[in-house]
């Protein structure tokens, strides 16, 4: 008796395990979806990070939309040009030059050089505080609370005195922190080398309305303007024409650096090695950890 | 009209007042996991409602006629082989093992005939479809069929897909709720330690409370259909109405 039901159970189990297997072998024949290998072979080159950066809902899509859409090789942020020329080979195509583009804030007031604070009591997110208006003077610069921070998923971007501030060393250009920016002070800026040259202003009013709101806003004075036709004026905020931009230029703009009388045109990326030297002897500040009973105690409710 | 008034108070019990997710809490991963969007939880709902159906219907066939104690498939192959005629074979020991097999099975054969099909409802569902072969939602569906095919309360092969059927809704529903409020939540002042999946079950366990407030629902329901079923037609037949009302379908 025992023995029998052992033996009809292994036996079912078995005829179902042939049962299942053989249809799913004939299902596997029959409803086979032909996928081009080159959309393979590009999934495989891509990160795989599915961040958007691309402007595809995921890398899949991406590496489809390179195969069948005609999409550019080296819309690929995070992987960068190797991840460009890994496409370009699969795709039989030249790659043109192109650079990680990588993203600049273009606001460098501290909390402490903007006027015309007031004290916010809303919901802690700026697209909240933008709309809510009268936050601050500047209707142009950053409002510190932390959007891109949140929408980073690298953790590449910290806030800094109330300035939001990128880690590029985490940073892969994927763009979600442009994207979430209500006030589109972070734009994509093509990293021609390390360190890159940007505008830390944003705002367009006239001179005197900027220092009424900002110890170090742009002017709009245009001095950078005349000495370099890098340089731009538009809205009464310096622009800079990357596409002009070559090695030769930190050399060729150095007088129109020193010539900005608010300092607005900085370098940003990897810090320069007389930056470093001048911290190298400053102690670090300890690392702050987490503990329950301090962000208990000083969190109020705002909600 | 006793059949229909079943099937909808079953379907009415399943998806509001028993629902998967907020009554027996089933299912808890992909509605803590995928309840970010409402369009990917919409997504996920779906696909669990069309690999429950299928996933049902396959083991209320399998339970039917082998499982069960008595079934007539494994009797007839026990006597082929020799087996004593008086005993009755009972194979419920392999229900486990079987139904896991066949949501794996189901799982697998949806996404290839979806995908060759459906290719938008293919990336609608996208990396879901092969997540629910371990949604535990789909096996206690499929367990509770097991306990209607042998059980006392039958339930016919209609019955079995109506239970899956609004058993996915009821599912979708918990879940597409949950996104709705977790899109809004991204604007509230959440303390710190309750971030993330710890807000979520504290919003989950009070949905589960709100949903407390259905109980009853059926009985009232039944009360109402019942009493206008038997009033116009109980001149014709007075002995329609004279039948016992049905016992409550739904375990409370």
């Amino acid at each position: 008796m025992m023995i029998i039901i052992i033996l009809l159970s292994g036996g079912i189990m078995l005829a179902l395990a042939l049962f299942i297997a053989y249809t799913l072998g004939w299902a596997n024949n029959a409803l086979k979806v032909e996928v081009d290998p080159r959309v393979e072979a590009i999934g495989v080159a891509l990160p795989g990070a599915n961040c958007g950066g691309c402007g595809f809902v995921g890398c899949s899509d991406y590496a489809d939309a390179v195969v069948h859409k005609g999409a550019s090789v080296t819309l690929c942020t995070v992987g960068g040009s190797s991840c460009a020329a890994a496409i370009a080979a699969i795709m039989g195509v030249d790659v043109e030059e192109s650079w990680p583009y990588r993203p600049a804030v273009h606001c460098g007031a501290k909390s402490s050089q903007r006027l015309g604070m007031m004290e916010y009591r809303g919901e802690k997110s700026c697209s909240a505080a933008n709309i809510t208006g009268g936050v601050q003077g500047c209707v142009y610069g950053c409002l510190g609370m932390g959007d891109c921070l949140r929408a980073c998923k690298f953790g590449a971007i910290e806030i800094v005195e109330g300035l939001a501030t990128i880690n590029y060393a985490k940073c892969t250009g994927c763009g979600a922190c442009a994207k979430a920016c209500p006030r589109n002070i972070i734009t994509m800026v093509p990293f021609k080398s390390d360190r890159m040259l940007v505008v830390a202003c944003s705002n367009k009013d006239f001179g005197k309305d900027v220092r009424a709101v900002c110890k170090v806003g742009c002017l709009g004075c245009g001095a950078c303007a005349k000495i370099n036709t890098l340089f731009t004026m538009q809205d009464n905020l310096s622009r800079i024409d990357y596409d002009k931009y070559g090695d030769d230029t930190p050399q060729a703009i150095e007088a129109a650096l020193q010539k900005c009388p608010m300092k607005r045109l900085i370098y940003t990326g990897k810090p320069s090695s007389r930056d470093i030297d001048a911290v190298a002897s400053e102690k670090a500040q300890d690392i702050v950890t987490d503990s329950f009973a301090t962000t208990v105690d000083k969190t109020t409710w705002k909600g | 009209m006793d059949y229909l008034i079943n099937i909808l108070l079953l379907a009415v019990g399943t998806a509001l007042i028993n629902n998967f997710i907020l009554h027996y809490f089933v299912g808890i991963c992909p509605f803590i996991g995928v309840s970010r969007r409402v369009d990917m939880a919409f997504g996920m709902g779906a696909a669990v409602t069309f690999v429950m159906t299928v996933a049902v219907l396959l083991s209320w066939l399998l339970t039917g006629y082998i499982l069960q104690p008595g079934a007539p498939l494994s009797t007839w192959l026990w006597r082929t082989f020799g087996g004593d005629a008086s005993v009755t074979v009972d194979l419920t020991i392999l229900n486990y093992i079987v139904y896991i097999f066949v949501i794996a099975f189901a799982v697998q054969l949806v996404e290839m005939y979806v995908r060759k099909f459906f290719p938008p409802l293919y990336k609608a569902f996208g990396v879901f479809l092969p997540l629910i072969t371990t949604n535990c939602a789909i096996l206690f569906a499929c367990l509770e069929i097991m306990k209607h095919v042998g059980g006392a309360q039958y339930w016919d092969i209609g019955t079995s897909l109506v239970y899956a059927v609004a058993g996915g809704a009821g599912f979708t529903l918990a879940i597409v709720i949950m996104a709705g409020i977790r899109e809004e939540l991204d604007h509230a002042d959440v303390p710190k330690p309750l971030h993330g999946p710890g807000i979520t079950l504290i919003i989950a366990g009070i949905l589960a409370l709100a949903f407390m407030g259905f109980t009853g629902v059926d009985k009232n329901l039944r009360a109402k259909l019942v009493k206008d079923d038997s009033g116009a037609p109980a001149a014709k037949s007075p002995q329609k109405a004279q039948k016992p009302a049905a016992p409550a379908i739904m375990e409370q």
